[in-house]
This record gives C-alpha cells, sequence and structure tokens, in this order.
C-alpha cells in the first residue's frame, strides 16, 4: 500500500461524482446528513477506574447527578424541539442508569451509548453500543482493574446488531490487537479502533509517540486487510487517526469548545450536557478535556473529518477516501446503516488545511 | 451576467440541489435565511458550494460559509469574485 498524495487536479465536482461507484455512495451516504447530535452524561458513577479516563479528568465528575425521569424527559423532548436527532449517551457509565437511557430513546430513537460493556444495557434500548476494549485481559486488569474483562465483555455482546467493539490503541497495546481482534471476530462480535487521545496535564504513559503512532498504521492496515467485513474502518480512517499531527491540527476541530463560529454545522447545535443537565459553550466537546493537539479520539474524527467534505472534493481518489470515511462513520454511529466496501486502498494524504485567524487566536 | 440573473441561476441549483418541492425560481423568496428559515445544514451549504464552483469557476473559502446567508448574498459574492477575476 503507498501513500498517495493527489495533484491539484482540475476535477468539477460533478466529473468526480459522474463515476457510478463514487455516485452511488455519495447518494447513499448523504441521506444521513440530517443527524444533528449532542452528548449526555449520565451519571457521575462508574463502576470501573482507568487509567487516563477522560471523565475523572476536568471537573466534570463534581456535577450533581439528576436522577428524576421527568427531567431527563423535558431535556429530550426540549432537545428534540430545537433540532436535535442523535444522542450520545456517555460519562461516567451509563448502563448503571439504564432508566435514564430508556427515557432518551423513547423521545429521540437514534443514538449510541458509550459504555464499558460490563453490565449488559437492556435489549429494548435500540441505541449503538459502543463497548470499550483497552487490550487483553491482562492489560485491562493491569490499567482498568477489572478481571476477565473481555470475556465478560464478549458473553454480554457477542451477536448483538447494536454492539460495536471499540479498540483504543495506546502506545503498549498494539501487538496484542492482534489477539483481541481475532477473538472478537470469532464470538461474531464487529469492531472499530479507536486512539488514546491525552487529556488537559495527562503526562502517564498511555500518550502516543511518532513511533506509536506509526506501529499502529501498521497493525490497523493489517487488521483491516484480515477481517475487512467485521472490521469497521477505511484507509483514510486509519491515515486521519494515526498521523503526526492530531485531528484539530489536520482538519480544524468543528466542536463549540474549539470553533467560534455559531452560524453553522456543530459549532451551532452540538450540546455536552453534565449529569446535572447543564452545558457550557467553553467546554463543549465530543470528550471534553481532551488535549486539543493530541486529539485523535474516533468519535471527534466523526464529526471533524465528516464536515469537510468541501475540501475533500479535489479528486475522484480523495473524494472517494472521505466517502470511506464517512461510511465508516454511519456504520459505526447508526443503527442500521451497513458499511459497504471501501472504495479507495491507497493512504491518501489530507487535504492541505490553513488555519483562519480565529482558529489560531 | 447581471446580478438577476445570477441569483435566478443560484436559486435554480439550491432548489435543485435541495430538492425543493412545490417551489419554483419565481416563489423563492432569495432573502429568505439559507439556515434559519430554509433549514439547510452544513452539508447542503458545501455542496451548494461545490456547485457553485462548478457553474462559475471560482473557490468559495471555507470560512465564508457563514456569511452565505441568502442567496441574494451568495449572488453579491460571486458577482464580486468573479469581478476580481477570481
Amino acid at each position: 500500500m503507498t501513500v498517495h498524495t493527489p495533484t491539484a487536479a482540475p476535477y468539477r465536482f460533478s466529473d468526480i461524482i459522474a463515476d457510478p461507484s463514487i455516485r452511488d455512495r455519495w447518494e447513499k451516504v448523504r441521506r444521513y446528513f440530517f443527524l444533528r447530535e449532542s452528548t449526555y452524561d449520565m451519571t457521575n458513577r462508574c463502576n470501573i477506574r482507568c487509567e487516563g479516563c477522560y471523565y475523572y479528568a476536568g471537573d466534570k465528575q463534581f456535577a450533581a447527578e439528576q436522577k428524576e425521569e421527568a427531567a431527563w424527559r423535558r431535556l429530550m423532548e426540549a432537545e428534540k424541539e430545537r433540532g436535535i436527532t442523535f444522542v450520545v449517551l456517555a460519562g461516567a457509565e451509563p448502563s448503571l442508569v439504564p432508566e435514564l437511557c430508556r427515557v432518551c430513546f423513547e423521545v429521540i430513537p437514534l443514538g449510541a451509548i458509550a459504555t464499558n460493556g460490563l453490565k449488559p444495557i437492556p435489549s429494548e434500548i435500540d441505541y449503538q453500543i459502543h463497548i470499550s476494549v483497552w487490550g487483553n485481559d491482562t492489560t485491562s486488569k493491569a490499567i482498568r482493574n477489572a478481571t476477565a474483562m473481555l470475556e465478560r465483555q464478549i458473553a454480554n455482546y457477542q451477536g448483538d446488531p447494536r454492539a460495536v467493539f471499540v479498540y483504543t490503541f495506546t502506545p503498549d497495546n498494539i501487538d496484542e490487537a492482534d489477539s483481541v481482534v481475532a477473538r472478537l471476530v470469532e464470538h461474531n462480535c464487529t469492531a472499530t479502533f479507536n486512539m488514546f487521545s491525552a487529556p488537559v496535564g495527562y503526562d502517564g504513559p498511555l500518550r502516543h509517540t511518532p513511533a506509536s503512532l506509526h506501529k499502529t498504521r501498521g497493525m490497523m492496515q493489517h487488521l483491516l486487510a484480515a477481517y475487512p467485513k467485521t472490521v469497521l474502518f477505511s484507509p483514510y480512517s486509519i491515515v486521519a487517526h494515526t498521523s503526526e499531527q492530531g485531528l484539530h491540527d489536520l482538519f480544524g476541530c468543528s466542536y463549540p469548545r474549539m470553533n467560534p463560529s455559531t452560524a453553522i454545522g456543530l459549532g451551532r447545535s452540538f450540546r455536552q450536557y453534565r449529569t446535572d443537565l447543564h452545558w457550557d459553550r467553553r467546554a463543549a466537546c465530543c470528550v471534553p478535556d481532551t488535549d486539543c493537539p493530541d486529539c485523535r479520539h474516533y468519535a471527534a474524527g466523526s464529526a471533524v473529518v465528516t464536515a469537510r467534505m468541501y475540501r475533500h472534493a479535489t479528486d475522484p481518489a480523495t473524494f472517494s477516501a472521505w466517502l470511506d470515511y464517512v461510511d465508516t462513520y454511519l456504520a459505526v454511529w447508526v443503527r442500521g446503516y451497513d458499511k459497504g466496501e471501501n472504495l479507495c486502498q491507497s493512504l491518501i494524504d489530507p487535504p492541505p488545511h490553513h488555519p483562519s485567524v480565529s482558529e489560531e487566536s | 451576467m447581471s446580478n438577476q440573473q445570477t441569483i435566478k441561476r443560484i436559486t435554480e441549483i439550491i432548489i435543485n440541489e435541495l430538492k425543493l418541492e412545490d417551489v419554483t425560481p419565481e416563489t423563492f423568496d432569495v432573502d429568505l435565511d439559507l439556515v434559519d428559515e430554509i433549514g439547510i445544514d452544513s452539508m447542503d451549504l458545501a455542496t451548494i458550494a461545490l456547485v457553485l464552483r462548478d457553474e462559475y469557476g471560482i473557490r468559495i473559502d471555507e470560512d465564508d460559509y457563514p456569511k452565505l446567508t441568502t442567496v441574494r448574498i451568495i449572488a453579491a459574492y460571486i458577482d464580486d469574485k468573479r469581478s476580481q477575476g477570481e
């Protein structure tokens, strides 16, 4: 596999989508751009405590818990009213409050739940369920203090169409991804990849280095080639998430925390609610308290890369790579969306990004 | 092409790209806010920008998207770019 660096070819958009395979994929993904997301911390409790956890960095953990279902229902109805169509239920551990997750599902039926997978979420809550995997059982015991974690996660979710196992690469678990993903595939579990992105001030061993990024890229390529039907990823996803530059420097982050614009896109609609049902524009981000220059987080990429369609419409290969990324994002986040075969097998360089004055300041 | 012609052509493009039903260039209010009143999203805006790029041979900077609030304003923006030879 080689790196393809497109030149500034004079392609018209109409030329690019004249290719039947590109047009079909464009029409397929375009139908989903009605999605408007926000995220919600559900409880300040968790049944494990992981090294480098985002939730327990910063002060989110100190927000009071709103436990009243009626209050959550009012919030969801207000969110629906302002145009939110997709909810992400996260911190600290949503499976501990299934009654609140159920209320959210009843009002806004599209969404995803981020969970450690140790406590099953009732099947009637038909959101996509993202189960965090940080390595094999030995590694999980060491950094999450949880015994037989993968075994318990698989027991809870194997064959569950809602479940996506999210393997988070750290510098220390790259080699073991091979055996972990093989085990997931063996148990009919779908997988995707995440990159550990350090919280602000984090100085521990999980922060990536250029060498670990390079090594991760090789492992992702190997796993995508070995399990193309069960690993939800694309070559362009690999490029975007393992580059030495983080997502913000590569693409320009569109979440309110880094994006001052309130005119269109995420800066206009996205909110990140804490457990007391309040939010703060200055902190609103898919993973608050992440050190932005180190951000390669899969959730951030979903919005940041996806929003940059215009920039990728330069030539068929680059646009195909972007379509693969969007196709991957939808398959990972949206229930019932089936990922197609990747259109672009090359490792395409991201288009140049020239930060505006407001982004630099 | 005069500003009125530009306005008419942009209106046709937007109606076509957004698949607006029961709307014609004659009935489309070119002073409606595309985001607040028509309800288009950032992806729609990017698509329209690409089609306009094809149509007029100009590049619309992503940073300029928030300024392009109505058809009339987009037409003035395009005419300005074209007059500068971009």
